[in-house]
């Protein structure tokens, strides 16, 4: 519980400075905040890289198609100040993600996003960047 | 516009004009107010330097650090270049150089040795500045480097550094202010007290700008800190779709 609380006050406190933080390039230049997404999803992938951690989801519809997502979040040197691990997201997890889709990405391969909330399928809320949910 | 959209929007505009106190407000260990006391002191009454350190001038838009009133003395044909900068033209999309007077949201150590004075930048370099009172090499000797060829000193309890030999390849902060190869930049590093070290940056670029101009900031002390890897070319896959203006 300590450690959920710990992460959303981070998340609320980050968010004073979010646009700063999300500093190798500006999220306009390449997110489109009116496209707003939410999904859940089977992770498949973490990448624990800068400039930009990345986990990768497949979301499977009702009819049985599997879309797969390259969600954009934090670096390591700032997820790991708001409570992460390396470790802390797993292949195989489910979660629920909010975020941004990007203007324009790879012609064919994973829909780049990037993740501006995730919650974990026990319910726990983790930091994902600078994009942070207002309703929070 | 959905409700998230102007939302965020406002968020951004928020973000622009945070004042420097709301980066004390940070996540995790940075979330606390810096430490308060003595200055600390070397064997030779010299302040100590020693800190791993957050902030200095602004990320977003440096002009918010000139005094009261003030605005960038820019040349208009310099104005125009700005304007027509894309985001993609940020050395920072593509994990270039980030010398000063641009900061980034991420630590960083200011190391004093007799002979050097090194700055270590978590995102993601290092600058050296000679402290053994050389003077600047001129004309040819003089190459134009992303970081410059800096010579620092004492000056009481400030180290103040002198820059030039400067390309003109690198941007003041993520708006896009530029400067010319003959930019000349002088920086005051004081710390004032146990957890903050004031920071002030005057640029002299008669090329770009009609006049010099001073800009005034702090960094807090982070402590308890390290700094933490950040290998900025290893994953950057966000550089080919990056569109448009910058902020």
């Amino acid at each position: 519980m300590k450690m959920i609380a710990v992460m959303v006050v981070a998340a609320a406190a980050l968010l004073m400075w979010a646009a700063p933080a999300l500093a190798h390039h500006s999220f306009a230049a390449q997110y489109d905040a009116s496209k707003h997404i939410e999904l859940k999803g089977v992770v498949t992938k973490v990448e624990w890289t800068n400039p930009h951690a990345r986990f990768y989801i497949d979301q499977t519809s009702d009819t049985g198609d599997v879309t797969s997502w390259n969600f954009e979040m934090a670096s390591p040197n700032v997820l790991v100040r708001n409570g992460w691990k390396r470790t802390s997201l797993k292949i195989g997890d489910e979660v629920t993600v909010t975020g941004y889709l990007a203007r324009t990405g790879p012609p064919a391969g994973p829909k780049m996003a990037i993740a501006e909330s995730l919650t974990a399928s026990d319910g726990r809320k983790m930091f994902a960047s600078s994009a942070t949910d207002l309703s929070r | 516009m959905t409700s998230r959209a102007a939302a965020f929007g406002l968020i951004a505009i928020l973000m622009a004009t945070a004042p420097l106190s709301a980066q004390t407000r940070l996540g995790g260990n940075i979330r606390a107010n810096p430490p308060s006391g003595p200055v600390p002191r070397l064997a030779d009454g010299k302040p100590d330097m020693t800190g791993v350190w957050l902030g200095g001038l602004p990320v977003g838009d440096i002009s918010t650090a000139l005094p009261k009133g003030e605005t960038m003395p820019i040349r208009p044909e310099w104005k125009k270049k700005m304007d027509g900068f894309q985001a993609n033209d940020d050395p920072q999309a593509h994990c270039l150089p980030l010398p000063p007077p641009r900061f980034t949201p991420y630590p960083w150590r200011m190391v004093v040795t007799p002979t050097h004075t090194f700055f270590l930048y978590e995102m993601y370099d290092y600058r050296q500045v000679f402290m053994d009172g050389r003077t600047h090499p001129s004309g040819d000797d003089l190459d134009p480097t992303w970081k410059g060829h800096s010579i620092g000193r004492w000056d009481g309890d400030a180290l103040v550094i002198d820059t030039v030999g400067y390309n003109d390849k690198t941007w003041f902060d993520n708006k896009g202010w530029p400067h010319s190869d003959k930019m000349h930049l002088t920086e005051r590093y004081t710390r004032t007290d146990l957890g903050t070290m004031k920071v002030e940056m005057t640029i002299d670029d008669p090329v770009a700008y009609t006049k010099p101009f001073t800009l005034t900031g702090a960094a807090r002390l982070m402590p308890n800190e390290e700094l933490v890897e950040y290998v900025c070319d290893e994953n950057n896959q966000d550089a080919p779709y990056l569109q448009g203006a910058k902020p």
